[in-house]
């Protein structure tokens, strides 16, 4: 039955008749659980983080003091003596590598996934993902005597296993953004004269950009942390930032320079998860005036 | 019928040659999946089958650094002994870490797609986690919970009195550290699938009448179980087959697998590369076991499509 509700009359309900309603009926208790778990859950995200932030400025900080007793920058100084800026520039050039390579084989292989059109498809994405079934070490401990026997130099075989350790992040990423990746608009692009090349560069690609972005992050994270391919197939001569890290964290009485090091292998991906939380957003295509998926038009317009 | 068909209708036919238009378009796009799909499937195919392949060949001495090859299981016995309490402690790290990050991932991800502040608060703090890598994770765990870390300091309670969380005998700081990394990777997973997919259903459910408790029996959790599994399966593996939080946060003895297969692999003895590879077969075992139970358990989860 049609409620008729007179012009100008509050259908909200007020504060009593609501009091009687399961929806909207405060609740103290619930409120009050859900805050200390949010505020529990908090302080375990971000208390291993604490040390580091401490230790970063602290010159001394001897054992039952609560906060460093001497604040200053010797920690950073001392990382400087061990190298951390060429390892730091070695971890950036690694991770950056590998994300150039395994974005694009993750975008080229999720895109002829998602086309259905592969042959054997189960089996082909279920071989892009078995490197996050192999630990990395088994996969170096075999690899080893090929590649050495193949002549192959160390820090290509170090490429080679980073980049099959990224392809399923970047595969599964690309089959995200390719299964909401509208391929009219290509289809419209190439109707309307433009050449393959140009469709690729003009449509395609900035279309699935941001999944692009996201893909090259994790691949980018995948080199940049690595330790154990790179200690294992450079044998200790690739010295990259985690390196630095875990030979300084296994001695004793350097607590500072740890902090230091480790706060810089932290910085960088951090920017550059903050830059895609910034810049990665899909263009809102559908918020312009007049426009709207070809899809959607054609189905509305043709059928 | 006349006997000049359309391409469709001869494409129909199977009498005609497949040279029509349409089939060759087909062919045509079948070979450039194919082209796409073959750089990336050799890289992940060479590294898997090959890492495999190659660890259960050098572990059966067939790859020997000096010598003629000779097939043998002294790979095997040689190690029998480490390698059984390398299991059972990597099964119980593994297992326990798994757990605990999906558990507390679970309530994360509830909590933040609640949608409130307290929400938007712990999604920050749980995204900052995720870019840590594990290894700057267990130095900074190791300057917290060692018996002169952080804690001990801001609780003011003295080194002798604060239990071996770093290297005791309960691995604590390890499963710490790997508990804090993934549950936040079982936050950002999760909470991704419920923001997408739970909250219409949540709503119908209350406007059911259904309370805050049986919501999240009959509602989130099984919305989210896929979700977990997966999670699970990943963070499983991932903690059975790493090495440097173990490494780095553990005591010398005992050694997981994967601590015992460095060690093996580094040592000057020849005959300790085939045990290394030994210990590698034996770990990737155990992972393609964990992988099938997961694909197994999902199948039979109503809503895996």
């Amino acid at each position: 039955m049609p409620m008729m509700v007179p012009y100008g009359q509050r259908i909200t309900p007020d504060d009593r008749t609501t009091g009687a309603r399961g929806l909207m009926r405060p609740r103290p208790v619930d409120r009050t659980v859900r805050i200390v778990i949010a505020v529990l859950l908090s302080v375990w995200f971000a208390l291993p983080v604490v040390p580091l932030l401490l230790w970063m400025v602290a010159d001394r900080w001897s054992f039952p003091a609560p906060l460093p007793t001497e604040w200053g920058f010797s920690g950073a100084a001392s990382a400087v003596t061990q190298g951390a800026v060429p390892a730091f520039g070695r971890s950036l050039v690694l991770g950056l590598v590998v994300a150039v390579i395994a974005t694009p084989l993750g975008a080229m292989a999720a895109r002829a996934l998602t086309k259905g059109s592969v042959p054997a498809p189960r089996l082909v994405s279920g071989i892009l993902l078995a490197p996050l079934a192999l630990p990395a070490f088994v996969a170096v401990m075999g690899l080893t005597v090929v590649l050495l026997r193949a002549r192959v130099p160390g820090l290509v075989s170090v490429v080679i296993l980073l980049v099959a350790a990224a392809i399923p992040y970047t595969v599964y990423t690309m089959r995200v953004a390719y299964a909401a990746h509208d391929m009219a608009y290509e289809e419209e692009a190439r109707t309307l004269g433009a050449s393959r090349r140009h469709v690729l560069w003009r449509v395609h690609l900035p279309l699935v950009a941001p999944g692009l972005a996201r893909a090259a992050f994790l691949a980018f994270l995948v080199g940049w942390s690595d330790y154990v391919i790179t200690v294992l197939v450079g044998g200790g001569t690739i010295v990259t930032l985690p390196l630095l890290v875990a030979g300084s964290a296994a001695g004793v009485g350097n607590s500072a320079t740890v902090a230091v090091l480790s706060i810089s292998a932290i910085l960088p991906p951090l920017l550059l998860l903050l830059l895609l939380g910034r810049f990665g957003r899909r263009y809102p295509v559908s918020n312009l005036p007049g426009s709207g998926s070809p899809r959607s038009r054609s189905a509305k317009g043709f059928q | 019928m006349t006997p000049t068909t359309t391409p469709e209708a001869r494409t129909a036919g199977s009498r005609h040659p497949p040279w029509t238009p349409v089939d060759r378009d087909r062919a045509r796009r079948r070979w450039l999946s194919a082209a796409l799909v073959t750089p990336a499937l050799l890289v992940a195919g060479f590294v898997v089958i090959g890492g495999i392949v190659m660890s259960v060949v050098q572990s059966l001495g067939l790859v020997p650094l000096v010598g003629d090859p000779q097939l043998s299981l002294d790979a095997y016995r040689a190690t029998a002994g480490e390698l059984v309490t390398g299991i059972g402690l990597s099964l119980s790290i593994a297992t326990v870490s798994t757990a605990l990050s999906c558990v507390i991932g679970l309530t994360a991800a509830v909590i933040i797609t609640q949608g409130r502040v307290t929400g938007r608060i712990v999604a920050g703090l749980s995204a900052i986690t995720i870019p840590i890598p594990h290894l700057v994770g267990a130095a900074s765990v190791g300057l917290l919970l060692s018996d002169a870390g952080i804690l001990p300091r801001m609780l003011g309670i003295s080194s002798g009195d604060w239990p071996d969380i770093v290297g005791g005998a309960w691995w604590v700081a390890v499963v710490f550290e790997y508990t804090w990394k993934e549950s936040a990777f079982v936050a950002l997973v999760v909470a991704g699938v419920l923001a997408s997919r739970v909250a219409q259903y949540d709503e119908t459910a209350a406007l059911l009448g259904a309370s805050r408790a049986q919501r999240l029996r009959h509602v989130v959790i099984p919305l989210a179980r896929p979700a977990v599994i997966i999670c699970a399966m990943i963070i499983f593996v991932y903690t059975l087959g790493s090495y440097e939080v173990a490494a780095l946060l553990g005591r010398p003895y005992p050694e997981p697998l994967p601590v015992l297969a460095f060690r093996l692999f580094d040592s000057i003895t020849l005959t300790s590369r085939p045990e290394a590879a030994a210990v590698a077969v034996v770990t990737t075992l155990i992972s393609l076991v964990a992988v099938g139970a997961g694909m197994a358990l999902l199948r039979r989860t109503p809503l895996w499509a």
